[in-house]
């Protein structure tokens, strides 16, 4: 059979691509140790070392994909992530951050205790429903993130920075807008609630 | 050899192709449009869903539905917030609200806490547009809107006659025909903060004629205006009793 040279190398990509992608996708739980993930997010990705750092389990892939980019290109340098996690991610690429947030939207949230308090009402009537969802589960986008069980003191500081504006990546341009609307003393309410969702 | 190193180099290229065919779809934003400012910036250059929702006849029943999204922030009222943080859509202009929602969504104007409830898939297409504008058009405006100090009235008074009146109409009316949006009982705070980004050229659908209009408006000027076009009263049977509460999300 006679296959035109210029033909087979293309035949030969369209293999190699195919058989590129998936392996990339199942590595996310092996680049997740190998990167030294683990040490501070845990190896269920829902227990953190100290107070204050995030849960990732379950939350969405597009997002986390953005937050670990803006981290390495110095975006985003809020709280510890200029000085701790920048170096770890330099050591990261693009492909393996996608990988490794593809892994983490697959591994199951931690589900809260019930629910607190008056931050409920807060978190109906400050607007953050409408873009992070019921529960703080179903965000509008997939740039945004999914909060409802998020670490209770992580989430006091987002909402902190992205308010005074130390924190100012990617979309929290949508969020900084309204965060006038919520005074010091009611960030506290709001995180509790969204801590413990069940 | 040459024919394995091709081989690997095409792989590489196409591998990056597909990469990039995978990390598309859905999640991709529409092209920027041109801003004001951009060579071959036209105002109001029409077209795409502004041209399309015009044409439709409108469904109330369904901008009822469609309404609910933006009621979270603008009000089940369409009164905004009295702080300016959500604009009064009450008594705006039909054309004035279709073109900014559809400017809003196809990115001729930015707004990243709206776009998210802008997007067809939350609100559907042209037909939503249009049934949303309609609906909007039903609600009665807020008896109190936010206003500036009231200190300098009867210095915005002149200045608005002078600069404003031409396209905003004598008492801040604005003109449908001509998507001019009214002014009158519009929160104060929200007037200056758009007013200034008109000035700076970050409102990017902005009307060229009017940044050059305010070019030279000091910052006692602007205030001076924009607080006394908020404090005109629109025509009575435009306004809502005090208090109000839309019976259509109880």
């Amino acid at each position: 059979m006679f296959v035109n040279p210029l033909i087979r190398p293309l035949a030969v990509a369209a293999l190699l691509a195919v058989a590129a992608a998936p392996a990339l996708a199942a590595d996310g739980k092996q680049l997740f140790t190998d990167k030294g993930c683990v040490a501070c997010h845990g190896e269920d990705a829902n227990t953190p070392l100290d107070v204050g750092y995030p849960r990732l389990a379950g939350q969405n892939a597009e997002y986390a994909f953005t937050q670990m980019k803006d981290i390495k290109s110095g975006a985003r340098a809020n709280g510890l992530t200029a000085e701790t996690m920048k170096p770890i991610l330099d050591e990261v690429s693009e492909p393996e951050m996608r990988a490794l947030a593809d892994y983490l939207a697959t591994l199951p949230r931690l589900a809260g205790t019930g629910p607190a308090g008056a931050g409920k009402k807060l978190y109906m009537t400050k607007t953050c429903v409408a873009c992070h969802g019921k529960d703080g589960l179903k965000p509008v986008l997939k740039t945004y993130p999914a909060i409802g069980g998020q670490e209770k003191a992580y989430l006091l500081t987002q909402m902190k920075d992205i308010k005074s504006g130390a924190r100012k990546n990617g979309a929290t341009n949508a969020m900084q807008p309204v965060m006038h609307l919520v005074t010091e003393a009611e960030i506290e309410p709001i995180a509790e609630f969204l801590a413990n969702v069940k | 050899m040459k024919t394995i190193i091709r081989a690997a180099a095409v792989a590489f290229v196409a591998t990056a192709a597909f990469g990039t065919i995978a990390l598309a779809g859905p999640r991709d934003k529409p092209a920027q449009g041109k801003s004001v400012g951009d060579k071959d910036y036209q105002w109001n250059a029409g077209g795409g869903e502004q041209d399309e929702a015009l044409h439709l006849k409108p469904d109330l029943k369904n901008g009822r539905d469609v309404y609910e999204v933006c009621a979270a922030c603008h009000l089940p009222e369409g009164w905004g917030l009295t702080d300016g943080t959500f604009p009064q859509l009450a008594g705006q202009h039909n054309k004035v609200i279709i073109k900014q929602l559809a400017d809003i969504r196809a990115l001729n104007r930015d707004n990243p806490t709206m776009y998210p409830f802008a997007l067809p898939d939350q609100i559907g297409g042209p037909q939503a547009i249009a049934d949303v504008a309609a609906y909007i058009g039903t609600l009665k405006m807020n008896p109190e809107p936010g206003m500036g100090d009231g200190k300098d009235l009867e210095h915005g008074k002149k200045l608005y006659k002078d600069n404003c009146a031409r396209c905003h109409g004598d008492h801040g009316q604005g003109d449908n025909a001509k998507y001019y949006p009214r002014l009158e009982g519009q929160h104060y705070n929200y007037l200056v903060r758009q007013y200034q980004w008109i000035k700076e050229g970050k409102r990017r659908n902005a009307n060229p004629d009017m940044i050059k209009q305010i070019q030279w408006m000091t910052e006692r000027d602007t205030k001076a205006v924009l607080d006394y076009v908020s404090r005109i009263k629109p025509p009575a049977d435009k306004i809502g009793p005090k208090g109000w509460k839309n019976p259509d999300f109880e």
